[in-house]
Parts: C-alpha cells; structure tokens; sequence
C-alpha cells in the first residue's frame, strides 16, 4: 500500500514535469536563419530617441545587438541570469535596481515578451530598448 | 512544560541559528542553478522547530534583501519560504520522508510559477505566464535536485538534528 502511494506520487511528478516540458516548447519562441532587416530604437533616461537600421543574421535580439555593437555607434552590457541575458546597460546608461529602473524590450511596438537572448529577429522587426521604471 | 507562545532566549538564539545555517547553505550552492539547500533546510527545521520556523525563513528573506537590495523578488522571497514552512506543518502529520520529498520536487517545481504572482500585478497575465515559462528548464532541474537531496540527506540530517535538538532542549 505504502510503495503504492510512493509511485503514485513519483508518477504525478513525471506526469507535472511532462506538462511543463510541453508549455514549455509550445511558448519557446521560434527563430528565423538567414538576412534580416531590422530597426532598434533606444529611448535613454532623458526620453531621447536614437536609431539604428541594420541588418543581421543573428537569430536572436542579443545577436544582432552584439554585431550592432561592432557596427555603429551603440553599445549595450547584460548580466547573465538563470532566466537569459538581462540588459544592464545601454549606450552608457545603467538602469539600477536601486533607481528601480530597468531596460524593457518592445517589438514592433508591443511589450516584448521574451529576454534579449530568446527574442527572435524576423524581417522588418522594429525593436526598442526603453529606459523605464517601476513603482 | 514551558508556554509555546511565549518567546524565550532560547528561541531566539535558535532562530538567529537557523537564519544563519539557511543564508550559509544559500551561499554555498549559489553558482549552480536550481540546486539550493534551503528548502531542504527549511523542511527540517520546520520538523523540529514547527511554526516559529517562519521567523527563520524571514530572517532569510531579509538578510537576502539587505545583503542584495531592492527587487521585485524581494516579494517573492517573502512569501515563499514562509509558505514552505506552512506547507511543511500540513505535510508533517504523516512524518514520512517520501511525505517531505514530494513536498520538497513539488515546491522546487512550481517555484516559479508561485514566484511569477507578483508579475501578475506588475504587468499582467501574459507577463507572469511568460516570466513563468522562461524559467520552466531551471525549476524542473529545482524540483529534482531537491527531490534527490531531500532522498539523500534526509537521513542522515535528520539524525544529527534530533540530537541537537535534544540536548539544548530546543522544542516548538
């Protein structure tokens, strides 16, 4: 009776991580292989607008801003967390967690859903990094 | 007898104890993603110490917040190890360690499904379920990771504990 409850319970946990694997691949972003065109706009502290038009074969938001770093006049830092790259630093400024401030991602216009290393770059893509705070 | 309601200096010590035992184990696993001991830890603790162990696991969440500053996990770290401990009294009835190492897989699993509540507030739905979902790889690799140490340690840690908990007299 007692093992029968043990494997009861190591089956519903198989059972749980099976369902998580599956939401997990059907939300995981899908990226696109080959030459891309893409715009990124940062919007610094002040509320300053820069733009930058490149393109990429990067498959991901990260990529293409590292090539854009060696490309123009642009620059960015991350720090590497268990949930992806998280953008610290853009064209010099830092957003700190003690000015509760923060980096967002938009992609064409919309909050970006995904960190900068699993958001995909498509064709015409138009990103923005924005400087933005919390409460 | 002595009062259970009452704090006496020996609470506090053993708290302070605990507090620091739990920061200690945080920091030595820290630079490996999804393994940690504090639930371990904190499961223990709760067999033994019972519900005072929520002091403990404050205690924690705010040496965590002064020693890495303002976040939004600052909320999550303060309702997620108090709500380990409260889970662990509901579990601790059947004083089975298959009990505790379902409870402990089961917490590391939904770990950041609990932890994406404040993004619900913050930014909405899709933003908790995306937040939720970048996380799911390191919260599978934290629900088995506590299940083997809960499975491996429980023993051994158990048996240390009871007699250190014994000969201070320390009792919930």
């Amino acid at each position: 009776m007692k093992n029968r409850k043990i494997w009861i319970g190591i089956i519903s946990l198989l059972v749980v991580i099976a369902v998580f694997l599956g939401i997990y691949k059907m939300n995981t972003p899908q990226s696109v292989q080959g030459d891309k065109a893409y715009t990124l706009e940062v919007v610094d502290k002040e509320g300053k607008s820069t733009k930058y038009e490149s393109r990429t074969d990067a498959e991901f938001l990260s990529q293409a801003m590292e090539e854009l770093q060696e490309q123009q006049d642009f620059s960015f830092e991350g720090d590497k967390t268990e949930y992806g790259i998280m953008i610290t630093s853009v064209n010099g400024t830092q957003a700190k967690d003690s000015d509760k401030a923060y980096w967002a991602i938009y992609v064409n216009d919309e909050y970006g859903q995904y960190g900068a290393d699993s958001q995909p770059v498509t064709d015409g893509d138009a990103f923005k990094l924005a400087y933005e705070t919390y409460q | 007898m002595k009062p259970t309601s009452k704090f006496t200096a020996r609470d506090i010590v053993s708290i302070g104890c605990m507090t620091a035992i739990l920061e200690a184990v945080k920091w030595t696993l820290s630079s490996i993603p999804g393994v940690e001991l504090v639930s371990f830890f904190l499961i223990l603790f709760t067999i033994f110490y019972g519900w005072k162990t929520i002091l403990a696991a404050l205690g924690f969440a705010f040496l965590e917040i002064i020693l890495w500053g303002m976040g939004i996990w600052n909320f999550m770290y303060i309702y997620m190890w108090p709500l380990l401990v409260a889970l662990t009294m509901l579990v601790r009835k059947y004083d089975s360690i298959w009990a505790y190492t379902f409870l402990s897989a089961g917490f590391g699993l939904c770990f950041g499904a609990l932890c994406s509540i404040p993004y619900l507030l913050i930014g909405g739905p899709i933003t908790m379920f995306t937040w939720w979902i970048a996380g799911i790889p390191y919260d599978i690799a934290h629900g088995i990771a506590n299940f083997l140490i809960m499975i491996l340690l429980y023993k051994p840690v158990y048996h240390v504990m009871e007699k250190v908990f014994t000969k201070y007299k320390m009792q919930p």
